[in-house]
Formats: C-alpha cells, sequence, structure tokens
C-alpha cells in the first residue's frame, strides 16, 4: 500500500458534475478527484450538496450535465460497478423486521464477494444481537449494523452519509477505527460526510469541501493546510495581501483584522503574525462566506496538473 | 431475491393462507352439505315429476352464507391493497429500497422478483377463492341458472384470477408512481372501484353482439334455455321501433314496458291474465322482444373479460418498470 | 508491546506524536532493538488514525535510523535515539520521584516545584558556561 500520489487510476473523478431538480439546484459545476486509498470527508453545511453528490457517485441519481467516473466506470450504468460501491445513506435504511443475521444471510446471495464471518465477528464484538429484529435495536447499534454491512460487500469504494452522526463517542471511535483498518488492508477508499471535525481530523487525509452547492475545496488535508495562513494584524489596508494572495475569509474589528488566506508566495509584511491553520478553521472559513466564482474552479491539489 | 422476498413477506402469506384455510373449511362443508341437500331433492321431484317447479320451492344454503360468498368478490381489491399499493411504497418510503439497490442486483431483477411473485400469488389465491366458490355454487348454478348474472359472473370461474392480478398490478404501480402507501391505497381502490363498475356494468354486454329474437304474440317462440344473461327485453311498436323501456324503471311495468307505454286501447287489460294482453297487443301490430347472451356464450365472455383485465395489468407493470429503472432511487 | 495514545487537541501533528512516542519509549526501555513495532493495521484499529500517518512516522523513523522495515515480517527496531542508555531514564524517574514527594511534604506546590526547577535548571546552565 503506497501513500504516494497515486498516478494510478483516481477513485472518483469528476468533471462539472451538476444536478437540477425543478425548483432547485443541488450541486453545479462540482468537479473533484479522489485518489484510491484516501478516507476523504465530505464536509459543508446542510444542504449543500453533500447527499446529493454521495448519490450521484452511487449511481442512485443521474446527473443533470457533466460527468462522473468512479473506478474508472460510470456508475448507475454499469452492473459489474455496483458490486464495488457500497453505500449507507443517513437514514440507515435497514429491513426493520428482519434480523443481522437474516441482513447477512441476503448480502450473501445478492452480492458477488461477501464475508458474513467478517460481518459477524464485529457485530459480535460490539455485542450487537444477531437474531434480534433491527427495528428494534437502538439508533446507534442500527448504524453500527449497517456499516458493517457495507464492508461485508469488500466494496472499493465506500461512500457513507453522515454515518456516525447516531453514534456515542465509543462507538464513533470503534467504527472509524474498523473503517480506517480495512482501507489500511489495502484496495478500499471511503468518502464520509460528517459535521464532526475533530473525527475527520483523525481519521481522513482527503478533504472534499462543498458550500452553496459548489465545491471550495478538494484535496489531500496536509497540503491544504500548508497551503493556508491566518494572519492576525492592526486594522489596516490589506489591499496587497489580497491582491498577492487569495482571500478566503476576514475578520476586521475596530482595532484588529484576522486574515484566512491561500498563500502564492511566501507572505512579507511585518504587521502580521502568521499562524498555521487548523482544520477546523480552515472549514470554517471558507462555510462562512458566500462563494466566490473564482472558487468554483479549483481543481484538486496535491494532484500533477 | 426469492428468499429475500419470501422473507420480507413472510407474515402477509402465512396470514392469507390461515384465512383462505378458513374459507376453504366453511365452503367445503357448507358446499356439501348443500350438494347432498339439492341431490336428495332432485331424486324426489323426478319420482313426482314436479322437478320444472323446483327452482320455486328449494333454498339452497342460508342468506347469511349466501351473502358471505356473494362478499369474496372484495377479494381481489384487498389482494390489491394488502399486496400490490405496499409493495414498492412501502420501500419507497422506509429506503429499503435503496438498500436492495446497492445490493450488486439490477434493479430489474429486484424488481422482477417481487412483482412476478406478487402477481403469481395473487393469481393463486384469486383462483384458489374463485375454484371454492365455483365448485360450492354448482348445485345453485344447476337449480337456479343465474351464474351469467352480474354479481354471480364476477366470482366464479376465472375472472376473479383476471380482476386479482389486475388490482395488485394497479397498486404496485400506484405505489411506484406516488412513492407512499397512503396515497397508493386510496388510487388503488377508487380506480379498481371505478373500472370494475364500468366495465362490468357497461362494457360486459357488448363483448359479444347480443342475440336479439323479435317473436309475434300469439305464435309459439323458443324461450332460450341455460343460464342466458337477459339484456333488455320490451315491446315493439307498429313502426318498429321499441318502445320506451327506461333502465332505472322500477314501477308497474309489462314486459319491462311500463305501463304508461302501452297503447290505451290495451291498458286495461294489463293486470288480467296474459293471455287477453298479449292478443290486444298483437292484434294492434305490436311485437315482444328480448336481447340476451346466450348460456354458450358464458366461458367466452369469462374469457374476454379475463383477457381485459390481464392485458390491463400487462400495461400498469410496463408503466411500473419504465418508472423505476429510470428514475433517481 | 508499545500502544500509542494520540492527542487530538494537541499541536503536535499525530504523525510527529507517533515519533516522539517511539523515541520515549527507547528512552525508557520500553522498546528496544529487536523489538517489533505493531503493524499500521494494529495502529490503526487500536486509535481510528489514518494509516498514512502511521505510515509517514514509520518512515520518518526510518529515516533517523531508529526502524527498518522486513518485508513480510514488519517493521523492527534496529536503533536508539542519542542519549544516555535506556535505564537512565527509569532510575532517574524513580529518584525524581522521591525528590517530588519530599518536595511535596516539605509544603511545595507544583508550581513552586516547576519554578524551583527552572531555576536549578538556568543555574546549572550558568555553571557549564563559567
Amino acid at each position: 500500500m503506497t501513500d504516494f500520489q497515486s498516478a494510478a487510476l483516481p477513485a472518483i473523478a469528476t468533471r462539472g458534475l451538476a444536478k437540477h431538480y425543478r425548483k432547485r439546484t443541488a450541486l453545479t459545476d462540482c468537479t473533484i478527484t479522489v485518489p484510491e486509498g484516501r478516507i476523504s470527508a465530505l464536509i459543508g453545511p446542510n444542504g449543500a450538496g453533500k447527499t446529493t453528490l454521495l448519490r450521484l457517485l452511487a449511481g442512485l441519481a443521474t446527473p443533470t450535465a457533466g460527468e462522473v467516473a468512479v473506478l474508472g466506470a460510470t456508475p448507475g450504468r454499469d452492473l459489474a460497478l455496483l458490486a464495488e460501491i457500497g453505500f449507507v445513506a443517513q437514514e440507515i435504511p435497514l429491513y426493520r423486521r428482519m434480523s443481522a443475521e437474516d441482513h447477512i444471510r441476503m448480502g450473501a446471495r445478492l452480492n458477488p464477494r461477501w464475508d458474513g464471518a467478517s460481518v459477524r465477528q464485529r457485530l459480535e464484538s460490539l455485542s450487537i444481537p444477531l437474531d434480534q429484529a433491527v427495528g428494534t435495536l437502538s439508533g446507534g447499534q442500527q448504524a453500527q449494523v449497517a456499516l458493517m454491512l457495507s464492508l461485508g460487500k469488500r466494496p472499493r469504494l465506500l461512500l457513507l452519509d453522515e454515518p456516525v452522526a447516531a453514534l456515542d463517542p465509543l462507538a464513533r471511535r470503534q467504527f472509524l477505527a474498523t473503517l480506517a483498518e480495512a482501507v489500511a488492508a489495502g484496495g478500499l477508499t471511503a468518502v464520509l460526510s460528517s459535521h464532526l471535525i475533530a473525527d475527520l481530523e483523525r481519521t481522513c487525509d482527503h478533504l472534499i469541501l462543498l458550500a452553496a452547492s459548489r465545491v471550495q475545496l478538494c484535496g489531500d488535508i496536509d497540503t491544504l493546510l500548508a497551503e493556508h495562513q491566518v494572519l492576525v494584524g492592526p486594522r489596516k489596508d490589506t489591499t496587497a495581501i489580497e491582491r498577492d494572495h487569495t482571500l478566503v475569509h476576514a475578520v476586521r474589528t475596530a482595532r484588529q483584522v484576522t486574515l484566512l488566506i491561500r498563500r502564492k508566495g511566501p507572505v512579507i509584511d511585518p504587521a502580521f503574525e502568521a499562524a498555521d491553520v487548523s482544520l477546523e478553521e480552515l472549514v470554517l472559513g471558507y462555510m462562512g462566506q458566500d462563494a466566490p466564482p473564482a472558487f468554483a474552479h479549483l481543481t484538486s491539489v496535491g494532484e500533477d496538473q | 431475491m426469492t428468499w429475500l422476498v419470501w422473507r420480507q413477506h413472510r407474515n402477509q402469506a402465512y396470514f392469507a393462507a390461515a384465512a383462505l384455510v378458513a374459507f376453504a373449511v366453511l365452503v367445503l362443508i357448507t358446499g356439501l352439505q348443500m350438494a347432498s341437500q339439492y341431490h336428495s331433492a332432485l331424486t324426489a321431484c323426478t319420482v313426482s315429476h314436479s322437478c320444472g317447479n323446483l327452482a320455486n320451492t328449494l333454498t339452497l344454503g342460508t342468506p347469511l352464507l349466501s351473502l358471505l360468498v356473494t362478499l369474496t368478490v372484495v377479494v381481489p381489491c384487498l389482494l390489491g391493497l394488502f399486496w400490490g399499493a405496499p409493495l414498492v411504497a412501502r420501500e419507497f418510503e422506509t429506503g429499503t429500497s435503496q438498500f436492495a439497490w446497492m445490493q450488486s442486483i439490477s434493479r430489474g431483477r429486484w424488481l422482477t422478483a417481487k412483482v412476478g411473485w406478487a402477481l403469481l400469488a395473487a393469481a393463486a389465491w384469486g383462483g384458489a377463492v374463485s375454484a371454492l366458490v365455483t365448485w360450492w355454487s354448482s348445485p345453485a348454478n344447476a337449480l337456479n341458472q343465474q351464474n351469467f348474472q352480474p354479481g354471480q359472473f364476477d366470482i366464479q370461474g376465472i375472472v376473479p384470477v383476471g380482476y386479482a392480478v389486475f388490482a395488485v398490478a394497479l397498486g404496485i404501480a400506484a405505489g411506484t408512481i406516488l412513492r407512499r402507501t397512503l396515497p397508493a391505497l386510496a388510487v388503488t381502490l377508487g380506480v379498481f372501484v371505478f373500472l370494475r363498475l364500468v366495465i362490468g356494468q357497461d362494457l360486459r354486454s357488448h363483448y359479444l353482439t347480443a342475440v336479439t329474437v323479435i317473436y309475434r304474440f300469439g305464435h309459439a317462440w323458443r324461450h332460450p334455455t341455460g343460464s342466458y344473461w337477459l339484456i333488455a327485453q320490451g315491446l315493439i311498436g307498429p313502426g318498429g321501433h321499441a318502445l320506451n323501456t327506461p333502465a332505472s324503471f322500477s314501477g308497474a311495468a309489462v314486459n319491462g314496458v311500463p305501463i304508461a307505454e302501452i297503447p290505451a286501447t290495451c291498458r286495461a287489460l294489463a293486470f288480467q291474465p296474459n293471455l287477453k294482453l298479449t292478443s290486444c297487443l298483437a292484434s294492434r301490430g305490436y311485437h315482444g322482444f328480448i336481447s340476451y347472451q346466450p348460456a354458450s356464450r358464458y366461458w367466452a365472455f369469462q374469457g374476454i373479460e379475463t383477457g381485459i383485465f390481464v392485458l390491463l395489468a400487462a400495461a400498469l407493470i410496463a408503466v411500473t418498470a419504465i418508472v423505476v429503472l429510470r428514475r433517481d432511487a | 508491546m508499545i500502544s500509542f495514545r494520540l492527542d487530538g487537541r494537541s499541536v503536535v501533528p499525530p504523525y510527529l506524536q507517533i515519533v516522539q512516542q517511539v523515541r520515549q519509549a527507547l528512552r525508557m526501555g520500553v522498546l528496544d532493538v529487536g523489538d517489533k513495532l505493531p503493524t499500521v493495521r494494529e495502529v490503526v484499529g487500536a486509535t481510528a488514525v489514518n494509516p498514512n500517518t502511521v505510515l509517514k512516522a514509520y518512515r520518518d523513523l526510518e529515516r533517523e535510523g531508529l526502524v527498518e522495515p522486513r518485508a513480510g515480517h514488519g517493521t523492527f527496531v534496529v536503533g536508539r535515539p542519542p542519549g544516555p542508555p535506556p535505564g537512565t531514564h527509569a532510575l532517574l524517574a524513580r529518584s525524581l520521584g522521591q525528590w517530588v514527594r519530599g518536595a511535596r511534604e516539605a509544603g511545595l506546590d507544583d508550581e513552586s516545584i516547576e519554578s524551583l526547577l527552572r531555576i536549578t535548571l538556568r543555574a546549572a546552565a550558568e555553571e557549564e558556561t563559567a
């Protein structure tokens, strides 16, 4: 397993992807790349298009415009690709009157590659009863069942829509550990949407940030963090800085100005104190403003251009 | 996929099987009883040469039992509501359709399994109920010759299979298009009842051109025999056109024609023994007519009506398939 | 076998925390030359940290000459960080612990102990340069 920038086929590649409904636009001009082996965090405010993007990647919805390629094929059209993609929706759909064991048996019959033994073993280690109707389990337990089932399919790409929202901190940690371990074993790329930045910071190494139905950022987290900087200084004219770099977010008080910039070179202004950006600051900075059109044309960073 | 369909609908199947068994037991017990009752009455009347009057003197079964059997007309509708409407709609509502479609099977395979088994079950249950009712009714049919009449026609023979398959297909289509079970139930009920009424009451009599016999009063003519279905009857005036026989008229009438329409000169004789009235009308140039469907056409009509409903079902399934395959999950 | 504890709120990036904890374990004698480090999968399974983070840490340790991957067998410790032999830290930690107990009994609180330590370190540094 390598973590170098993979010259091989990216797990996900979209170009100009858009989804319009009659009354609203869910996603426009979405161009992203996710290399194989990444655990990507899909972040954005509610209604930004995260669920839409995941459904388009899974092939459950068809795009209104643009292209989407998953593992080199078009989702929704290629049946062989369906066996390689796992998807868990936010509502954790399961057959409520059937037990976890029933679901495992169903998985064995309907999927070409199925590892029921590992699903059973993982659920047992979480003390989740296998022969009880899943509708009677707690929300957190249902989420665990759904997530373990998605791993049992042995997919090459796993798409998870707010998977850990219903879980307590321990269950969250356990699930993320299981997910990361599966990625470490090789052959799995994961995209998970979540609001919990602390979790994402620990487990994810790639970021897709959506706001106002557009992609604001897409790339490896380390690279993105290295490219951004927070500048704190006295309230003064900042046009020079804004001209030399890209201003993401500015907070101006009577005496002070705090800038979040994306650097295009070194920052040479002794009046300002520079600080590293945390993932949370980066995300909040991009989310806390109307999307300037310039960001719509961002391509992935950290990739060979 | 078959396993999944069974596992999902197992309880429904058990319940329906139990209901069917209970119904069968009731039908078998009472049916055997009625059959033996009929046969002994037949033996008795043959001895006393009074079989012609048997229909007026013998009553088979009880009114309550007959009512219950007549009520089996709702069975196809119930199947459509309980098995058809929730089949796809429930899965859309709970999101399990999405779950299933991410299990490496195509939507087509998923739909084929669910719809296939549902229609098969509908045909089986509709057919079983109908077979039981038809068998149970055979003494009554022989006695009263009513099985071509609306009401009896709908619950015997093969049409209940057609109705059941159509009802379930309708429920499935409604559920697929509307994506919610409750609206689908309402639409299924409304459309099913409407179509059954329209086809049964208005269309059925026209499947084949009715046989019309114009008879001259005073001359012998051959009455239709067996379980023929009377469509219309009345008088034909001297001009050659039929007298007004309003369909909803339920007052005093002769031969289906309201007293008021009978020419004044003959009206006085309306309630005297038949011969006087008919010879009065005959002398004025009046004829009688009846339009009917002969008993020999019973199975042709059963086949045509079943065919209509099966074709409708096929069209609905086609629409369902297109919607499922094309639309976003 | 060493187990890692990652502090999400520390300013030190996770991969660096792993590197530091391995170095510290070597200094304390918890790990020694020839020991096997936990596999990437084991670390990830225990901490839910990204596999790349562990890989990066192990590569840094390899570059420092502390560990070496052996194909098919795992990553093994091959060197120690510069400094006193492993037992030293443990020994000093014990005597320091005794001293701290004495200081507490004498009535010093943590802040006083820390400032005393700082003053002593500074004095020692001046002595060395003098």
